[in-house]
């Protein structure tokens, strides 16, 4: 694994460590190598990790392999963002994003266990506190089998839809006119805006000081998208038989967001179609300042 | 676009001249970025068996006289009126693809410094014509509202071609397939410089009339830019610093085997596929960008892409150097795709930005201190820079740190400036508003 690669995982680490309370400058990270790690519960006292990874703080393992032996407990959360860990003794609580977990038989994680990628592999014998499996959520999610949380999300952006078209359409109105007459502009800065922005608070992130801040960038261009989102709802409410356009918006964003599920269900090209108004509504945002002023190119004389 | 226009209404001789302009265009870069900046290296240090040091010290001299003679050129150009000869223009060009040719098809055989001192020296005067010469075409071929989208079809061409297309990169397959591509271009330029055949004649009778049509850029509208004035120069800055920039980081990035043979030299052909299709991208993006704002808009682009490759190129050489397990793996494809990205806007925009600085009558002189001194004399500066922190023993990390210093710095010196101006203008206006009298402001109200 890359640095480039592992750096958004150890990003979320540090999110989930900030969130939770924890101090993220404490955590140790495993790269590579074999590592043994643990208080030993039988002699009572003492630690036998070896290596460099026997702090306080979250435990890392991003290469190489780790075991907890039987007869070991780990007390801190730990985080697998790749390489191999294998549990014979005790965790705590252990999440992860990406690599191989194993959890032998006679194994105990008191807490959860957490699933969001990689594989984790439990054994019958094992003893879970309780588990979750966001990875296999994730590819089983649909509207028919999750039809509340779907519809959850309808209706907050056809409520949210509605609100801000009754309120300021003039809002939307600018940002759908840059979303319909200028969408290459709006999709060259959405796409380029987006990704830089993207790096630059993940870079933020790994200065420490910077975290929140990392974390409030990233709800934004999360609040961006979702803005974007009402605006198509609010573009497609217009072409809909309703005359009021606070219904109208509200309509067209329920539907907006149930063609975009649709889309992504064709294989590859679904995904591009997703990325494409994503960016273009992105850019739309950003280039109408919020729909506070229209777009206008700049002007080419000849 | 007007050229689907020209396509609608059926002005072929139009249609035509943007074809043989991205022709040209893509042809003269893609030799540059091949050719010359990459074999010529092959030829001095592998065949002729002089040092690095040397053969940048070289390269450094081909630079520098490119410059005076493109100045030079330029300047002559626009004095003698051929700039808007578009039959003086074509000869010259077909003069300055002989020597190309000559001089392509001897390289290989060069084995002595002196040897390899003169053909540097006759390739400098060869392209120090060229290049004023090809971008003065602009104004004989391209509509002003086209020449963004015409500048990404040529970045576009050039970087997917360079990428994507396998080559060994050594003087003698550049040599021979340089020396397959312009014999037929011999043939057509020398066709159409010399109205060898009627039709042919025809054509360039109508393409030589157009400059009147296209020949003022978009910046010199109303007042033109002139040549001393800072309308001219800031742009001409901010290039040499986007070049200067490039041309220091890459010249250690293609140094260090790891980071070139994992990206442009890598033996994935799909690794060198996906680094094309980014420059593709990111010349189409500058191009869409350059027609919906204004310039200052794109150079804070490529000055924040620059800032943010270079952040991942040092951040993964600090974290490698933590962490050596980390550095052990192949270095990551995202940073080299930044590059190309970064890379095809700045190109993008040196492309469109000096015919739009010019006027029919200063094309040439603008051409020529624009691409001489942001192109070539930054590529001297900065070769010699190079060597100078080479000899210092600067690591990678150092250097590359210190370009992406340079790229930040020069991103901030660009917004500061941009406000500044914004304030100078606004604070103009309060004056023109609290000297102003009273019938004049009722006028700006009701007007």
């Amino acid at each position: 694994m890359t640095p480039t690669e592992i750096i958004p995982l150890l990003l979320v680490v540090l999110l989930l460590l900030a969130g939770s309370g924890a101090e993220p400058d404490t955590m140790d990270v495993v790269f590579e190598g074999n590592h043994t790690l643990g208080t030993d519960t039988s002699a009572g006292t003492g630690a036998v990790s070896t290596g460099s990874t026997g702090g306080d703080g979250a435990l890392v393992v991003g290469g190489g392999t780790v075991t907890v032996p039987a007869n070991a407990s780990v007390s801190s959360p730990v985080f697998v963002v790749g390489g191999d860990l294998r549990i014979e003794g005790q965790v705590d609580d252990l999440r992860v994003l990406a690599g191989n977990v194993t959890v032998t038989d006679g194994a105990t994680v008191t807490g959860q266990l957490e699933v969001i990628g990689g594989r984790a592999s439990v054994a019958d014998g094992a003893t879970v506190g309780s588990r979750s499996d966001l990875a296999g959520e994730l590819q089983g999610a649909s509207p028919t089998r999750s039809p509340a949380g779907f519809l959850f999300q309808v209706g907050t952006l056809a409520l949210v839809a509605g609100l801000l078209a009754r309120r300021n359409p003039a809002l939307l109105d600018n940002v759908g006119d840059s979303v319909v007459n200028h969408a290459a502009v709006s999709g060259v800065v959405g796409a380029i805006a987006g990704l830089s922005l993207l790096v630059l608070f993940v870079y933020m992130a790994f200065t420490l000081l910077l975290l929140p801040l990392s974390a409030v960038g990233l709800l934004a261009e999360f609040g961006i998208v979702v803005y974007s989102y009402v605006v198509f709802g609010y573009l497609v409410g217009r072409r809909l038989p309703v005359e009021r356009v606070d219904v109208a918006s509200a309509a067209g964003a329920g539907l907006f967001v149930v063609a975009l599920e649709l889309l992504g269900r064709i294989p590859l090209l679904g995904a591009l179609g997703q990325a494409l108004l994503v960016a273009v509504g992105f850019g739309a945002v950003l280039i109408t300042y919020f729909g506070l002023r229209e777009f206008e190119p700049a002007e080419i004389p000849g | 676009m007007r050229f689907v226009d020209h396509v609608r209404a059926g002005e072929w001789h139009t249609v035509l001249g943007y074809l043989l302009f991205v022709a040209l265009m893509t042809a003269g870069y893609y030799y540059n970025v091949t050719f010359v900046q990459l074999g010529l290296i092959d030829l001095g240090t592998r065949l002729v068996g002089m040092s690095d040091t040397a053969v940048s010290a070289w390269m450094a001299t081909l630079a520098l006289s490119t410059f005076v003679v493109a100045v030079a050129a330029g300047v002559t150009m626009d004095r003698q009126d051929w700039s808007t000869d578009l039959r003086t223009k074509l000869r010259l060009l077909l003069g300055v693809l002989v020597v190309q040719f000559v001089l392509t098809a001897a390289a290989p055989h060069i084995r002595t410094v002196s040897a390899f001192g003169a053909w540097i020296l006759v390739a400098s005067v060869a392209l120090g014509i060229g290049f004023p010469v090809s971008f003065s075409l602009a104004i004989d071929f391209i509509p002003v509202p086209d020449r963004g989208p015409v500048a990404a079809a040529i970045t576009a061409a050039t970087y997917f071609l360079a990428n994507a297309v396998p080559i060994e990169w050594s003087i003698g397959a550049f040599s021979q397939l340089m020396v397959l591509a312009m014999a037929p271009g011999l043939v057509v330029l020398g066709v159409v410089a010399f109205d060898l055949l009627a039709p042919v004649e025809d054509l360039v009778d109508d393409l030589a009339d157009q400059y009147e049509q296209f020949g003022t850029g978009r910046f010199c509208y109303g007042v033109p830019v002139k040549t001393r004035s800072l309308a001219f120069f800031a742009p001409v800055l901010l290039m040499f610093g986007v070049f200067f920039i490039d041309s220091l980081g890459f010249l250690r990035i293609i140094e260090t085997p790891a980071l070139i043979l994992t990206s442009w030299q890598s033996p994935e052909f799909s690794t060198r596929l996906a680094i094309g299709v980014v420059h593709v991208v990111g010349a189409l993006m500058a191009g869409v960008l350059y027609v919906n704002f204004d310039r200052n808009g794109l150079f804070l682009w490529v000055f924040a892409l620059f800032g943010f490759t270079y952040v991942l190129y040092t951040s993964d050489l600090r974290a490698a150097a933590l962490f050596p397990a980390l550095g052990r793996d192949a270095p990551s494809i995202v940073n080299p795709l930044f590059y190309a990205l970064t890379v095809s806007f700045y190109t993008t925009l040196n492309f469109a930005l000096w015919p739009d600085l010019s006027t029919a009558e200063t094309i040439g002189t603008h051409s020529a201190i624009g691409v001489g001194m942001a192109g070539w004399l930054a590529t001297f500066v900065s070769t010699a820079v190079a060597l100078y922190l080479d000899h210092a023993d600067v690591g990678l990390l150092t250097h590359l740190n210190l370009v992406n210093a340079l790229a930040l710095l020069f991103f901030f010196a660009l917004v500061v400036g941009i406000y500044l101006r914004r304030m100078l203008a606004v604070a103009r206006e309060g004056e023109g508003v609290t000297e102003g009298d009273a019938e004049s402001r009722e006028g700006e109200v009701t007007g």
